[in-house]
């Protein structure tokens, strides 16, 4: 089971709406059930507001603006509502390279080309045709309350390929309305007394064909307390209850939006991976940051590269949504190990090396995480480790530590063939010291396909396999 | 280099008439537009005569009479219209009314803008002129005044007459929507909690405003484009615009809040703006129209609460704990040109129990114009009417009384709104420039 961490191009560009939506009511007094009644008439408005010829839409960083309920209008006018919805692409004036470092032109491979994006913000038409009435000034005096915020819209839908702008625009007006009844849920729900929630919309990425999903989240509330609506969503999407998919830390990253990190997010992805005689791809479940030396400001060159694959694996579980917790530092770890009793106090500060076994004490301390040990007794026995690495990548989908000689290094999974016992080694190299530049660490192996003769043949090397919580 | 005022005709068979008249020295107002490059003056009028007799002697204005003035005419100007300044015809020497009229600028500079909703921008001119005419020798002598700069001092201007200055001007305007909600505060209001209320829901709407994207003729325009976009020069153009908007990001107050009730406004404006014939850019198209919408409502609603205020208040003094819901109508714009033939429109606000006789009594007094009803444009927003029986919460809607006073009648308006700004004005004196 192998999740597919980016949307594929087979499908066309994904929409998505953003904007702020003001929701202000008189409420005349506390009592619930004045307060849902009015809070419902509020979003009575809201939908209206959206449904009405003044509802627009602007196309980011271009001049393309749709007026989606006046039969799909258009400005500029070149464009017109049965051209296909990729057009509005060409008009888009946007730097194409992400300051990541996207991979160049030349070497595109199929993996890179993810779905593209048109990004849209929801506003409203100020202006109409008069004469209109001038207006009323309205004014109720009593002790009571008033209720204002701001609901922050997120719809999202994924056009068909071809589709035509009309089309793909009315089916996002539809998503909108029924965004803003999931809103008047959430809100109903979560409004008592005088607290109020407000309905976060989050999408999620769930495996094809299901695709992008988008769940109204009360804003706040942490996901423990959010159980039974995660439990039902699994069961409405036929999803398996010990992963999880809809932890807020699960929301689905757009693609060139940067991370406020800095970190690489699974870099393994834009590679083309190896294709063995009837051989198969096993690859880590999920999320990761990519740790290495340098950075942080800690120059750990020659002595972190185990503390850079912990933090790895950290970040996946944080990822993930199993843990809140950040990333440790190099002397969070190292404190960890004198909590547990394996080192002593001065080993705080030191530059002293770890092996697997403190990652897999550090791992439980901090995180909880259990993890299995394997050991090779030489390295050329590696080679026959493939159904033992291909059954972890598919159980549990963790990134492995593996150290052994005076190396330290994270494999993120393996290409196996069962009859002929080939075997290639997904790895991750903590011991890259140069900046967060996706083109530099693909082109120059740091994430890169190894084959056996990677390994010292005749060291013996211990691998900690970290293994997931069996819970949604 | 001075600036250059550039001048309709008109307003020098204006000037002249003042001097012909006999019943001592006369001031009044500049109306036009300023850009960068030169200044166009389009009407002028005289201050209107005060009831009771002044005290001091005739022969300097009255300083706070000539402010209020000012204040009224600007409420009558639409967008890239303002006060340019003041005039005197007095054969007092120039040189010793050059104080006097220095001091009138500022105080008319200082009054007009801390009514304003809008911040003025950097690159708007703060020139303002002063004309002082002689009436027997005819001579005029021009200067003007850097309201930015408290020791500015008079730097020679030129005063040109040309015909047609402002003929073919372009406009741009649009119907804009109004729809705010605000709270009152938690306590019992007065009409001067709704004023203060108000103002920071309208400076909201005004900020909305302002960062609106703005289409012109159904495009969104480069800020540097020029309006006319290649067409012939001095050919008169009408444009339609339309203001896209999004709710501030900044959140304030969020969540439940007590509150004292709820004031609202809701409705349309229709806002306009002149523009220049000389290449002017849609930037500044953009700029002026929406300066001139939100002037434009709070204009109305201030006029509104002035009422309320001279009236004692529909709500002064009646029962706070059963809840009760007014309703008030602003009033609603109409238009008279500024010549029969030209685009260039003056504005005044007619409340729905007055006939056009009023409009055209207080363009007189305002404005020196003889308007008849027959040049009224008054079908750019229909007057505002109160809906019985709204589906509201509990309704009790009862419509405020027609407000039986005498409205803006220069003289009543005077009483109520010196009153007002009586520490005002008086503060504008102590720090005299």
């Amino acid at each position: 089971m192998v999740v597919s961490d980016s949307l594929s191009s087979d499908r066309g560009t994904i929409l998505r709406v953003r904007g702020p939506l003001e929701f202000k009511c008189h409420l005349v007094s506390t009592d619930a059930r004045h307060m849902l009644k009015v809070i419902s008439r509020t979003f009575e408005t809201l939908k209206s507001q959206v449904k009405s010829e003044s509802c627009v839409l602007t196309v980011c960083d271009s001049p393309v603006i749709i007026w989606p309920n006046k039969d799909v209008y258009i400005t500029p006018q070149e464009i017109t509502p049965n051209a296909p919805c990729d057009d509005i692409l060409k008009w888009i004036q946007s730097d194409e390279q992400d300051p990541a470092g996207l991979r160049s032109a030349k070497k595109k491979s199929k993996k890179s080309s993810a779905a593209s994006v048109i990004n849209l913000r929801l506003m409203m038409e100020a202006t109409k045709t008069g004469p209109l009435s001038a207006p009323i000034l309205s004014r109720t005096v009593q002790k009571s309350h008033f209720l204002s915020t701001t609901f922050p819209v997120d719809c999202v839908v994924r056009t068909t390929v071809n589709e035509t702008i009309k089309d793909a625009f009315e089916r996002l007006l539809k998503a909108l309305t029924h965004q803003l009844c999931e809103m008047e849920k959430v809100t109903l729900q979560h409004t008592k007394g005088t607290t109020l929630l407000v309905p976060e919309p989050l999408h999620f990425l769930l495996p094809e064909p299901k695709g992008l999903v988008t769940v109204v989240y009360p804003a706040g509330v942490p996901d423990s307390q959010l159980e039974a609506q995660r439990k039902e969503l699994h069961q409405q999407f036929e999803l398996p209850d010990d992963w999880p998919y809809f932890r807020r830390a699960n929301t689905y990253h757009f693609p060139n939006e940067p991370y406020k990190d800095g970190y690489l997010r699974n870099p393994h992805l834009v590679l083309t991976h190896p294709t063995l005689d009837n051989g198969k791809v096993y690859l880590v479940q999920g999320t990761y940051s990519y740790h290495h030396y340098m950075q942080d400001h800690t120059d750990d060159n020659g002595w972190g590269c185990a503390y850079r694959s912990l933090q790895t694996i950290c970040s996946w579980f944080q990822q993930q949504g199993y843990v809140e917790r950040a990333v440790p530092s190099h002397k969070e770890t190292q404190q960890a190990l004198v909590d547990v009793g394996d080192k002593k106090a001065s080993f705080v500060g030191s530059r002293q090396w770890i092996g697997s076994i403190e990652v897999q004490a550090v791992l439980n301390q901090l995180l909880g995480v259990t993890s299995k040990i394997m050991f090779v007794s030489q390295g050329s026995e590696l080679a026959s480790k493939g159904r033992e690495l291909a059954n972890h990548f598919l159980t549990e989908g963790t990134p492995i530590m593996i150290g052994g000689g005076v190396l330290a290094h994270t494999i993120l999974g393996v290409a196996w063939s069962e009859t002929s016992g080939q075997i290639r080694y997904l790895i991750l190299d903590p011991h890259y010291t140069g900046a967060e530049d996706l083109q530099v660490v693909t082109d120059k192996g740091w994430c890169g396909w190894k084959g056996t003769d990677f390994w010292d043949q005749t060291a013996y090397y211990n691998l900690c396999l970290p293994l997931r919580p069996k819970v949604f | 280099m001075g600036r250059t005022y550039i001048v309709e005709d008109v307003v020098e068979g204006y000037l002249t008439k003042q001097c012909e008249q006999t019943a001592g020295p006369v001031s009044g107002l500049l109306i036009g537009q300023s850009s960068t490059q030169r200044e166009y003056v389009v009407t002028a009028t005289r201050t209107p005569q005060r009831e009771e007799s002044t005290a001091s002697g005739g022969n300097s204005p009255d300083k706070e009479w000539v402010t209020e003035h000012a204040r009224q005419v600007s409420r009558m100007l639409p967008g890239g219209l303002s006060v340019l300044g003041v005039f005197i015809v007095t054969d007092t020497d120039a040189k010793d009314t050059l104080t006097t009229l220095r001091q009138l600028v500022f105080a008319v500079e200082n009054l007009i803008s801390s009514e304003r909703l809008w911040t003025s921008a950097e690159d708007d001119v703060s020139d303002r002129v002063v004309l002082h005419v002689n009436p027997k020798t005819r001579k005029t002598l021009c200067r003007t005044f850097d309201v930015k700069d408290p020791k500015s001092v008079a730097k020679p201007a030129d005063w040109k007459y040309q015909s047609g200055v402002c003929s073919s001007w372009s406009t741009v305007s649009c119907c804009v929507s109004v729809d705010v909600l605000l709270p009152l505060p938690d306590n019992p209001t007065a009409t001067e909690d709704t004023a203060k209320c108000l103002k920071e829901g309208l400076r909201g709407w005004a900020h909305q405003l302002e960062s609106a994207v703005c289409l012109i003729d159904g495009r969104r325009l480069a800020a540097d484009a020029e309006l006319a976009g290649g067409q012939k020069r001095n050919v008169r153009q009408t444009y339609s615009a339309q203001l896209l908007i999004t709710p501030d990001e900044r959140r304030l107050a969020e969540g439940v809040q007590r509150c004292g009730g709820s004031v609202s406004v809701s409705g349309a404006v229709y806002s306009t703006a002149y523009l220049h014939s000389n290449k002017p850019k849609a930037r500044q198209a953009e700029k002026l129209l929406k300066r001139d919408a939100v002037s434009t409502l709070t204009t109305r609603a201030q006029m509104l609460l002035e009422e309320l205020l001279t009236s004692g208040g529909a709500s002064e003094g009646s029962s706070r704990d059963e809840h009760q819901r007014e309703q008030f109508c602003l009033p609603h714009r109409v238009f008279c040109p500024v010549e029969a033939s030209g685009p260039v429109c003056v504005c005044d606000y007619r409340f729905s129990d007055e006939g056009l006789s009023e409009v055209i009594d207080r363009l007189k007094e305002m404005l020196d114009m003889d308007a008849a009803e027959k040049d009224l444009d008054i079908r750019r927003e229909t007057p505002a009417e109160v809906l019985e029986g709204d589906a509201a919460d509990e309704p009790t809607v009862e419509t405020a009384e027609a407000l039986q006073s005498k409205r803006n009648y220069f003289g009543a308006a005077m009483a109520t709104t010196v009153a007002l700004l009586a520490t005002a004005a008086s503060m504008l004196y102590l720090n005299d420039v």
